[in-house]
């Protein structure tokens, strides 16, 4: 195979998990460190005594996985797998110890274990080659960025949320529920701090023009006037405030583009100042008092404090919690305040938060580490509580002694741990504020490995929230076209998540801690170095105490939510190009990703402004700047949707895509083929296909059995699929190579006819040819793994009360080994005894039976020898089912034409070509077409007639012939066929990838010439055998009599309302009375005619009277006799056939006081 | 050889002609000419799915450590094929009374056994060259071959002998079966059939109008020639004449007549698939020689018209009442 390279390189496949693994690296670098120097320290005090003692967080460690046990052996990924644990690391950290400010004591705490994400820092496989991957049982391309939980492999979901310290525009109906006088506008924004946790804050407008600053605190919402916060922040005078808000007004500008400010700002700037007035507050210190005395209740550990820290603390914690200064948060707050009164004016439009603009992504290993800090910071508060108690309580308690202190810090620190361990088993957070998360539930899934595509899926795939998945508008499932390039509009399921469940683009990164060279990123180094640069540039630096304007003469620079100063808006444009430049040459000390966020001036477009953002958690992608195209490489440039929806990027298709001359493009598509999902693109000329083909492609490609794992003898997946002789597609698309899909190929190359033959291709039905079938295409397995762990079944017992052991039944020799486990490679029926158990206190040996329909054979029997008991107690046992191609199994094209197989047609009654004597492998239908319009498929089945004549591989990249064709004839339509047709006309084809063919049956030729050729056919893990149900009579339930349903319980298939009207349409009383009644639950009811009742039938006790028994037969049962327990009478019993429920509906009845009463008439005995 | 028909009545009775033009061990091309497409279309059917061969059926594994499971190692097995110039000869497994059906008897099947162990760092092909027959006469058909061209040398242990590979294995892994081969027919499962392919085509009978030809100029003329895909004309140098160089690579693709059509002379040339001569094309598997092939199918055929003839006043008798006389 020519593709098959001695070292296949993965660092394409390695990019498109990076983000997931890079967060995590980051967490352990750095980022848990952050979070816990950023733990406020606990105060105790002792009344008694008068000694303070202060705990606090410093210095974590985390360490490898390593194994139970003394001898610290490493744990690998493949044994927790096997094992069914988790792969986690010991979680301790340095917690210090300081009494009345004196000498610090530093004391090493173990806070369980965590989970550790696999190829991450700490991961045993980071930096491992194939070789050595394979050594430890796992892939060669084992790529990790998931952990395993209970055995389980689970990944972070990564989420859509507000894009970090973005001042956004909103208008929302619920705001003006916040209270009397609240208008629907406000600006909302995600402040973030370093250790990515955040505090949204939302300032809203009041009817009366003054507006409120409002931010969650414990699940309940403050809103403060924003003239006091804007006193409490600086030591500020009225006439500052107001200066500082009218600056974007001037008289100078009416209605030019790009004003922001009109003449109502100084009124409203009157009004927020009066408001303070009026609270008699005029100075910082009062401000202050009096947000301290407000929030006193609600701050923890801050009962003995005065005021003025509560308030500073308030201000610290709670408001623009990105920005350490409080001059930087009253400047940002002032410019919020003007971009809301702009947005109330309508001199500004709202930002549309559905908008990719103004989204970025939640990343696990962020995600751990916000959910550890708060994990942390829960114990040190509970932990001081119960120092608190103790004291009280307890007389012998010594708050100086320090192992009295220990003691109860140890009692609760292994819960960290748990925490985060059932956090991701579950993707459940456990927490009392939320996090500042739009959802609970769900932050993780489960990575499945049906077949690579769906395996590399789950980590290119972004959420949108689980909370939009009930709303009723579908306005947050449409495709913008912000999104263009970051998400692929192809790849997103049909259906329920429809537009919530979208895919990164296979060039569509996002930013992270780390610069392209493996370092950390110095955020401080980076801002100064942009800072000199925008200076540089012409910015004029913000100071405070300075008179400024506002759009359209100057726009504000921001640069990660930071106001930082103002640039004339004449400059703005070269500033950005030289940003631009900047970006590109790692010398510069710019970021590459640097976001370069212009929002130009307009008439009431988005509020002006230039953003700059170089925070992590951005989705990015590359684009080729235009300005620097001669240097190859050098101009490639890294964007983000923020800049994206301002910036002229040009698709390389020749064009200019109905751009003006006046807006002349600056950057350029790399490839067009960069707006589609990995998944999309392996979609051969999905640009010659009907959209919403390409869409249902992309679900049946995760869909499909493939060869979904090499070490597939090392694992202990709960089921997997597996096919045995897939091939590699002789169309594909360069993203095929690119990413190595061949390690895990997921069809066969089948031949394909397209023809009306025999009626049973119908209705996207297709034939079969049961030679090929018998030859191996298409034939597969499942693989099921079976846990069994007998010290699970008991109640938590410590003894040994269960173990695997045979019983010397000959019977069980047979199936099960002397170890009470099955022989490896026996095939065991439903039914039968596949493990046996021996209770140690009973001396029962138990048999288990194999549950199911279906025969298995016992593939691989693992014991788990890591318990410390001498006894076997935990065993994985896989077994193999074989599922060959049979009537029912659904198959599928790469172009969405699935299709069922419903004949398995033999070889000689198909088809014939009589130049070389070829069988097709499958027919399908001609009218599988002209409504589909698949033409892709078409064009595949040409092209690799021609490349296996050929023996080439063809390249089938969608929109390839766009880019390079037209360039030197333009004027001429480019057509692919014309490329293909030649290649099979010179081996003597027919140019459109007809032939002619003779029936297999009659040998004659057929009346028209048959489409045929190659077409890569997946087979779906959709098959009969687990779906098909039969049944005649069965299990009933117990309360109505009525067949059950249910599949696995050997349940009926519901005849449901519709289908009796179908039967009464036709008149088919009979068969209405059979199905309904007969083969339900039909049965003789005993009626009192007296009374009418069907309930008060009582049997009589026949007399005991000595029966004769007769030898050999049962003996005579006395006939039953009944009598009516109302009447006391056996005279008006009649029986009468009627559905069991109606008697249930009497009982039921009856129990509600209601007596149903049955007249009997006559009439059926007289006929008798 | 022929086949032939008879019956009461008029007689439509004909004598097929065979005239072989190539014929090695694997492949062979022949001309079956008056008869028509159901005899030549039965042949073909026969060959592909009622010639009976020897191949391993049934697979007792007494030790697979390697990484392929039991099912797919017994389905490759399956696939090999054997030289099965004794399976006409042999007795269905289904229908043999010295083993009461069970098919481990002589008669009715073939023996194998097939034990290898890898005990070195490279990786061990195991191939059919492994498989140890306990019937000279029955074993893997590249075995066979190599043994037929230079018994001496033969060498199974050999780079470029080793034949079809079965399973790879690594050091440590091991392979230990026994295989049974019984006889059976392609119908039942396509490792039994003889034939890799089997294709005829119709003659074909091409008149051109050498009058409207000779009103084409020359560059009209090489054009319509090189509207075939395959060389089927050409043009005459000397006398720049179109002439029919190769009537049995026209594919009946109707390009010629098209071109015809588009430049104006319809009828230009007509061809015609003669009804009654088949040129057939036989490929073996190397189970059976590609001549036995054909002569094997033959016999089946025979034994099929056979069994049709005796049960004449029985079964078809039967057949004509319920046909003729039921209501």
């Amino acid at each position: 195979m020519a593709s098959k390279a001695k070292n296949p390189d993965y660092a394409a496949l390695r990019e498109l998990f990076r983000p997931h693994i890079d967060s995590f690296d980051y967490f352990l670098d750095e980022g848990l460190e952050k979070a816990l120097l950023s733990i406020r320290p606990a105060e105790i005090a002792d009344p008694s005594t008068g000694s303070k003692l202060r705990i606090s967080f410093e210095k974590p460690h985390v360490l490898p996985p390593m194994r139970e046990g003394r001898l610290s052996e490493p744990l690998f990924p493949f044994e927790c797998r096997q094992a069914r644990t988790t792969y986690k690391g010991e979680f301790r950290v340095d917690v210090a110890f300081q009494y009345d400010g004196g000498v610090v004591v530093r004391e090493s705490f173990n806070f369980g274990h965590l989970p550790i994400m696999l190829k991450s820092k700490l991961c045993h496989l980071r930096g491992a080659d194939p070789q050595k991957l394979v050594f430890h049982k796992e892939e060669a391309t084992e790529m990790g960025g998931y952990f395993i939980c209970n055995g389980l492999e689970r990944l972070g979901r990564l989420l859509i949320i507000q894009k970090s310290n973005y001042p956004m525009g909103m208008v929302r109906k619920s705001f003006r529920a916040r209270g009397a006088g609240y208008s629907d506008k406000a600006v909302v924004m995600r402040c973030v701090r370093e250790d990515q946790s955040s505090v949204s804050l939302k300032l809203y407008y009041l009817q009366n023009g003054s507006a409120r600053l409002g931010f969650w605190i414990r699940g309940r919402e403050f809103l403060l006037p924003v003239g006091i916060v804007l006193k409490a922040l600086i030591d500020t005078s009225d006439r500052e405030i107001f200066v500082s808000l009218t600056c974007c007004y001037n008289d100078k500008y009416q209605r030019e583009k790009g004003v922001v400010g009109t003449q109502l700002i100084g009124e409203r700037a009157q009004i927020i100042l009066d408001e303070v007035r009026t609270l008699s507050l005029l100075t910082r210190l009062q401000c202050l008092k009096h947000i301290g005395e407000y929030f006193q209740p609600v701050m923890d550990g801050f009962e003995s404090e005065s005021h003025e820290t509560v308030a500073e603390a308030v201000l610290r914690d709670y408001i623009f919690v990105h920005l350490s200064n409080n001059h930087d948060k009253f400047n940002l707050l002032i410019f919020i305040l003007q971009k809301l009164y702009a947005l109330v004016d309508q001199t500004a439009a709202p930002d549309n938060p559905d908008a990719l603009q103004n989204q970025e992504v939640l990343l696990p290993g962020h995600l751990v580490t916000i959910y550890v800090k708060e994990k942390l910071q829960d114990w040190l508060s509970k932990s001081r509580r119960l120092i608190q108690e103790e004291i009280t309580k307890d007389k012998s308690f010594e708050l100086k002694n320090l192992n009295h202190i220990k003691k109860i810090l140890n009692r609760n620190s292994g819960s960290v741990g748990r925490a985060v361990e059932s956090m991701i088993k579950l993707g459940r957070l456990n927490t009392a504020s939320g996090l500042d998360l739009p959802q609970r539930e769900g932050m993780t899934i489960q990575a499945e490995r049906l077949n690579y595509c769906r395996f590399i899926a789950h980590f290119r795939s972004v959420h949108r929230g689980a909370s939009f998945a009930k709303m009723r508008t579908t306005s947050v499932r449409k495709l913008l076209p912000e999104s263009w390039g970051f998400l692929c509009p192809v790849h997103t399921p049909d259906g329920e998540p429809c537009g919530l469940l979208n895919h990164m683009t296979s060039t569509c990164c996002v930013a992270s801690f780390y610069s392209s060279d493996g370092k950390i990123k110095d955020f401080l180094k980076i801002r100064m170095s942009i800072l000199t640069v925008l200076v540089g540039i012409g910015m004029t630096p913000l100071t405070p105490k300075l008179e400024r304007a506002g759009p359209p003469e100057v726009l504000h620079v921001l640069l990660d939510g930071c106001v930082v100063g103002s640039i004339a808006s004449g400059k703005v444009e070269k500033a950005v190009a030289h940003l631009r430049s900047l970006k590109l040459f790692a010398v510069s000390g710019i970021p590459e990703d640097l976001e370069v966020g212009y929002v130009p001036l307009s008439l009431g477009g988005a509020y002006p402004g230039l953003y700059l953002y170089s925070n992590p958690a951005r989705f990015i992608r590359p684009v080729r700047n235009l300005s620097h195209s001669s240097n190859g490489s050098q101009s490639i440039e890294l964007i983000g949707p923020f800049e994206q929806a301002f910036m002229e990027i040009r698709c390389p298709d020749g064009g200019d895509g109905g751009r003006k001359e006046s807006f002349p493009a600056t950057h350029e598509e790399i490839h067009p083929t960069s707006i589609l999902s990995v998944v999309a693109n392996l979609t051969p000329w999905s640009d010659h296909n009907q959209s919403p083909r390409n869409m249902y492609q992309c679900q049946m490609a995760k869909q499909t059995m493939g060869f979904s794992s090499q070490a597939l003898k090392f694992r202990a997946d709960v089921k997997s699929y597996h096919l045995q002789t897939p091939q590699t597609p002789i169309v594909r698309t360069r993203t095929y190579s690119k990413y190595c899909i061949d390690e895990f190929p997921t069809g066969t190359n089948a031949i394909v006819a397209v023809l009306a033959y025999s009626g049973y291709d119908m209705e996207d039905a297709m034939i079969l040819n049961k030679s090929s079938v018998e030859r191996g295409m298409c034939r597969g397995h499942i693989y099921q793994t079976e846990t069994i762990d007998l010290a699970k079944k008991l109640d938590r017992g410590d003894r040994v009360l269960e173990i695997f052991a045979r019983s010397n039944d000959r019977k069980m020799k047979s199936s099960i080994d002397s170890d009470g486990l099955p022989y490896i490679g026996e095939t065991i029926h439903p039914n039968e005894p596949w493990y046996s158990t021996y209770n140690t206190l009973t001396s029962v040996t138990k048999p288990t039976t194999l549950k199911g329909s279906e025969p298995v054979i016992i593939d691989y029997v693992a014991v788990d020898g890591t318990s410390s008991k001498n006894y076997m107690q935990k065993v994985n046992i896989r077994t193999r089912r074989t599922r060959n191609p049979i009537i029912g199994d659904k198959f599928s094209s790469r172009h969405g034409q699935k299709g069922v197989c419903s004949q398995l047609w033999p070889d000689i009654d198909m088809p014939f070509s009589a130049v070389t004597g070829m069988r097709p492998d499958l027919i399908i239908n001609p009218h599988a077409f002209p409504s589909r319009m698949t033409i892709g498929m078409l064009l595949e089945s040409i092209a690799a007639k021609g490349g296996s004549l050929h023996g080439k591989f063809i390249d089938a990249t969608p929109f390839a012939t766009s880019k390079d064709a037209n360039q030197d004839n333009p004027s001429k339509p480019y057509s692919v066929v014309d490329e293909l047709g030649p290649l099979l006309a010179s081996h003597g084809f027919n140019y459109h990838g007809v032939e002619v063919l003779y029936s297999g049956v009659f040998g004659t030729e057929l009346t028209c010439e048959i489409f045929i050729g190659p077409v890569y056919y997946q087979r779906l893990r959709h098959m009969v055998s687990d779906k098909f149900q039969v049944r005649s009579t069965g299990t009933v339930d117990q309360i109505t009599r009525q067949p059950i349903g249910g599949r696995k319980r050997g349940g009926g298939i519901r005849f449901g309302e519709m289908e009796r009207d179908a039967m009464l349409a036709h008149g088919a009383a009979y068969l209405l009375h059979d199905r309904l009644h007969s083969c339900s639950d039909y049965h003789i009811a005993d009626v009192c005619s007296n009374c009418g009742s069907v309930l008060t039938a009582t049997t009589i006790q026949p007399q005991k009277r000595a029966v004769r028994e007769i030898l050999g037969l049962p003996p005579a049962r006395a006939p039953k006799s009944f009598t009516c327990h109302a009447c006391e009478t056996s005279k008006g019993m009649e029986t009468v056939a009627m559905p069991y429920v109606f008697k249930y509906l009497a009982a039921e009845l009856a129990a509600m006081n209601i007596k149903m009463e049955l007249r009997l008439s006559n009439s059926a005995k007289a006929t008798e | 050889g022929g086949g032939g028909g008879g019956g009461g009545g008029a007689s439509y009775q004909r004598f097929p002609k065979v005239r072989i033009r190539e014929l090695r061990d694997e492949y062979a091309k022949f001309e079956l000419r008056e008869t028509d497409a159901s005899v030549a279309n039965a042949l073909r059917r026969v060959m592909l799915a009622e010639v009976p061969t020897v191949a391993i059926d049934l697979v007792e594994v007494e030790v697979n450590s390697s990484v392929l499971n039991d099912e797919f190692i017994a389905h490759r097995l399956g696939l090999v094929p054997l030289t099965s110039d004794a399976a006409m000869a042999m007795r269905f497994s289904r229908d043999c009374d010295a083993c009461d059906g069970d098919g481990q008897c002589e008669y009715c099947s073939v023996e194998f056994h097939l034990a290898v162990r890898c005990d070195a760092d490279q990786t061990l092909d195991v191939t059919s060259a492994d498989l140890r027959s306990t019937d000279p006469k029955v074993c893997p058909v590249d075995v066979a071959r190599a043994l037929d061209a230079d018994p001496t040398s033969y060498d199974s242990t050999a780079a470029d002998q080793r034949g079809i590979i079965i399973v790879k294995l690594r050091r440590g892994q091991e392979l230990r079966l026994r295989a049974i081969a019984r006889k059976g027919i392609g119908k039942d499962h396509a490792k039994w059939s003889p034939a890799a392919t089997v294709t005829f085509m119709y003659e074909p009978s091409i008149h051109i109008n050498e009058e409207m030809m000779e009103t084409l100029t020359l560059e009209e003329k090489s054009s319509w020639v090189e509207s075939s895909p395959t060389k089927v004309f050409d043009i005459d140098p000397n006398t720049q004449q179109v002439v029919v160089i190769d009537p049995e690579a026209y594919t009946y693709d109707d390009e010629v007549i098209k071109k015809a059509e588009a430049m104006g002379k319809p009828g230009l040339v007509e061809i015609y698939p003669k009804e009654d001569s088949f040129i057939f094309t036989v490929e073996s598997t190397g189970a059976i020689k590609a001549s036995q092939l054909v002569i094997n199918a033959i016999e089946v055929l025979r034994q099929k018209l056979d069994a049709v003839r005796l049960q004449e006043d029985t079964d078809l008798g039967e057949l004509s009442a319920h046909l003729h006389g039921g209501g």
